[in-house]
């Protein structure tokens, strides 16, 4: 037991849950968006999925890491827009398409994988391969400060950003007239109709926001904490953000605080992990997720899932 | 059940809850997806045909293959129609994986701890535990969504994550386990873990729990009495394939057919697809909306614990982890490809298993990887849910052209009617 306790009194415990909590919050500050204009983002493990194979194939062949991240944004773009085209011009059942597109970027990233790499051909790629990661950026003065500004400010530059979005998605929401938009747009997209919006497009644009901020989330765990990529690599954090969402009960420092408790139990897992303690560590998985439920029960009505959410948009509907 | 006032032939109420299942969308679909995936194929240097006929080789060819094609198929019919009888009532079951999972769970425990009771015994106890675990996996959503309005995506989602984990956790506890000595606590009831070796994994289930294959069946008395002599006989003992056929692919059948009564010749399959249709116009009739809920939530819930009993008794014996991947999410396309019919979602499980099956193949024989398989799968996913709304579209339009006189006739048979639903 002391062991276990041993492990918040170290930094790396700490660096780690920023680290892990940084994907999640990227993908889910995306979700966000998504979801208060009405479209359930589901579909975010296929971005992410795409994200982490488009900024190692980026960096991979050209061994810089902007051009990653460029392309981690589009690979998350491309599913958010065909997610668009089915959830918000077809009007598929969201779900549905969003379980179908995340089962065909699982299928996609790894042909892209091996089409980068192995110069296609049915070669199969034996070793790992290594490419160019994220340098941490060192925050000047911030970056001296003993404890803190080694966890927070000796970090990768997505970090930061992620840490960033939070604020910004919240001045989006609620200080913008976009976000006024994208909030009615959400709650009731036919009073935004007669009012002049156009829902489709509203919800068009805030999906492929989110396929940007999860295609990057995607390459931080590709190119910014590692620096090679696996099949599967996002397993399951793209519903993870999701979930924080949920948490955060449609709120972006709800949402904020969700990635930070799935982050912090993920952290401390991965400690558990490697320093092999016997303390049942799949409670400390499982508790946001109990939490979050608990959360959910407990704010009943009053959790402000966007109302329109999950229904698609059709002019003559009524 | 309506035996008092019959309405008319195809009146709309019917029309939509009756509506057949509908094979052109998921072929059209499944054809539309293998065309892309060829163009995919072709820009990757193989010949696409050459692929389509080694996963046919590898689904179809041999016995084996056969065998592995029935193998992946029935954990999916299963989940599918656990989500396609969920989803007719509204009831839209993502936590398939959970449930399945627990489902597992509970039929290995089952096969593990009473490992002296007779084989017909055992199979019985193991999918009762199963469909008890899954059922009761359900209800919790379902209890919210019927009497607080949550939404029932989200928790059941949420409950897949809770229950992975204490699957997980289970895995890693050692199992009171006859024969070995040693001081049990109450939490190794909890426990899965098989306490003679080192991994996460349970023991065999007893074996006489195992379902019995097709070589098993020939080896009966009354069978070999009858064929005894001949060469078939001979030759189909000698088939390894057949012991990996077992009762399981059966069962899923018969699974089929007992939804497919439930769903469509029963008043509570009745009740279930007219909540899913419209709750508001359920409770006008007389429907008990949430006692609905809770029973299609219990049925969905079973359905999706079975197909983890099936994969157990039916093919591994035993749960580790990962043992199963997906099967539930697939669930969700299984069902949505089949049309929410019980027999579109045994179509579409065999068509998953199928190129599941084939997918090994195909990346031996044309070098085209095995993820290939997931992008046809999400094609035809998407092609089929994009038809099957595009068509719903204009069904409602068309059905906003009835005149008013005569939904108001229709309204009146029904209420009419619904003193007999609730006799």
């Amino acid at each position: 037991m002391l062991e276990f306790l041993g492990i918040f009194t170290t930094v790396e415990f700490y660096i780690a849950v920023v680290q892990m909590t940084t994907p999640i919050l990227l993908a889910a500050m995306g979700g966000l968006i998504a979801e208060r204009s009405g479209i359930i983002p589901f579909g975010m493990e296929g971005m992410m999925l795409m994200g982490t194979v488009g900024g190692v194939i980026g960096s991979g062949l050209t061994d810089r890491v902007e051009v990653g991240l460029l392309l981690a944004m589009l690979a998350g773009v491309f599913i958010a827009v065909l997610y668009a085209i089915m959830a918000v011009s077809v009007g598929a059942n969201q779900v549905v398409t969003a379980v179908a597109l995340n089962m065909g970027a699982l299928g996609l990233s790894s042909l892209l994988y091996v089409l980068a790499f192995a110069g296609g051909k049915g070669e199969v790629i034996e070793d790992v391969i290594r490419v160019r990661a994220m340098p941490l950026w060192k925050i000047p003065v911030l970056g001296e400060i003993p404890f803190i500004g080694k966890v927070l400010f000796n970090q990768y530059p997505l970090v930061y950003l992620a840490f960033f979005m939070a604020p910004v998605v919240w001045f989006i929401l609620y200080r913008t007239s976009w976000g006024l938009k994208i909030r009615a747009v959400g709650e009731h997209p036919h009073a935004a109709d007669t009012v002049g919006i156009h829902v489709l497009k509203v919800r068009y644009l805030t999906l492929i926001v989110c396929g940007m901020l999860a295609g990057l989330a995607g390459a931080f765990l590709s190119i910014g904490a590692f620096n090679a990529w696996q099949e599967n690599m996002t397993s399951g954090r793209g519903f993870i953000a999701y979930t924080s969402i949920v948490f955060g009960r449609w709120e972006p420092i709800g949402a904020f605080l969700g990635s930070f408790l799935f982050g912090a139990a993920d952290a401390l897992q991965l400690r558990m992990q490697t320093q092999n303690i016997q303390v049942p560590f799949q409670v400390m998985v499982a508790f946001p997720y109990i939490v979050t439920v608990i959360v959910l029960v407990l704010s009943g009505k009053s959790a402000k899932w966007p109302a329109a959410s999950g229904e698609a948009f059709k002019r003559e509907s009524k | 059940m309506q035996a008092k006032h019959q309405p008319r032939k195809q009146n709309l109420w019917q029309a939509f809850l009756e509506k057949s299942f509908n094979i052109t969308i998921p072929v059209v679909a499944i054809l539309a997806a293998f065309a892309i995936s060829g163009l995919l194929i072709l820009g990757w240097g193989s010949n696409p045909i050459a692929a389509y006929k080694a996963i046919f080789q590898g689904a179809f060819g041999s016995p084996n293959a056969i065998a592995t094609t029935l193998t992946r198929m029935t954990p999916l019919v299963f989940t599918g129609l656990a989500v396609a009888y969920g989803y007719k009532a509204g009831f839209f079951n993502v936590g398939a994986e959970g449930q399945l999972y627990m489902g597992a769970l509970a039929a290995t425990w089952v096969g593990v701890t009473f490992t002296n009771w007779p084989g017909w015994l055992l199979v019985i106890a193991c999918f009762l535990a199963a469909s008890l675990a899954g059922a009761f996996l359900a209800l919790i959503p379902a209890y919210l969504k019927a009497k607080r309005g949550f939404n029932e995506v989200l928790t059941t989602l949420l409950f897949n994550y809770i229950v992975m984990q204490f699957f997980a956790w289970s895995l890693r506890i050692d199992h009171p386990m006859a024969g070995v000595d040693e001081k049990w606590g109450l939490v190794n009831w909890f426990g899965i873990k098989d306490p003679t070796q080192p991994y996460p994994k349970s023991a065999f289930v007893a074996e006489q729990s195992w379902l019995p294959s097709v070589n098993s069946f020939l080896k009966t008395g009354f069978i070999n009495s009858i064929f005894g002599g001949t060469h078939w006989y001979q030759a189909s003992l000698a088939e390894p394939a057949l012991e990996r056929i077992t009762l399981a692919p059966l069962l899923a059948v018969l699974g089929v057919i007992i939804v497919f009564v439930l769903m469509f010749k029963t008043t509570i399959g009745f009740r279930a697809r007219a909540v899913g249709v419209s709750p508001d116009a359920a409770r006008a009739m007389g429907i008990n909306v949430s006692k609905t809920i809770l029973v299609t939530a219990l049925i969905s819930g079973t359905l999706a614990g079975l197909a983890g009993a099936m994969e157990i008794l039916g093919t591994q014996h035993r749960v580790m982890e990962r043992f199963l991947v997906d099967a539930g999410f697939t669930g969700i396309p299984v069902a949505l490809i089949g049309q929410l019919h019980p027999v579109g979602a045994w179509l579409s499980a065999f068509f998953f298993g199928a190129l599941r099956a084939g997918a090994n193949r195909m990346q031996i024989t044309t070098a085209v990887p095995v993820a290939m398989v997931y992008v046809i799968q999400a094609l035809t996913i998407l092609f089929a849910i994009a038809g099957t709304t595009i068509e719903l579209v204009s069904y409602f339009k068309k059905s906003r052209m009835t005149s008013l006189s005569e939904r108001a006739e229709e309204e009146r048979l029904s209420l009419e009617n619904n003193e007999v639903l609730d006799a």
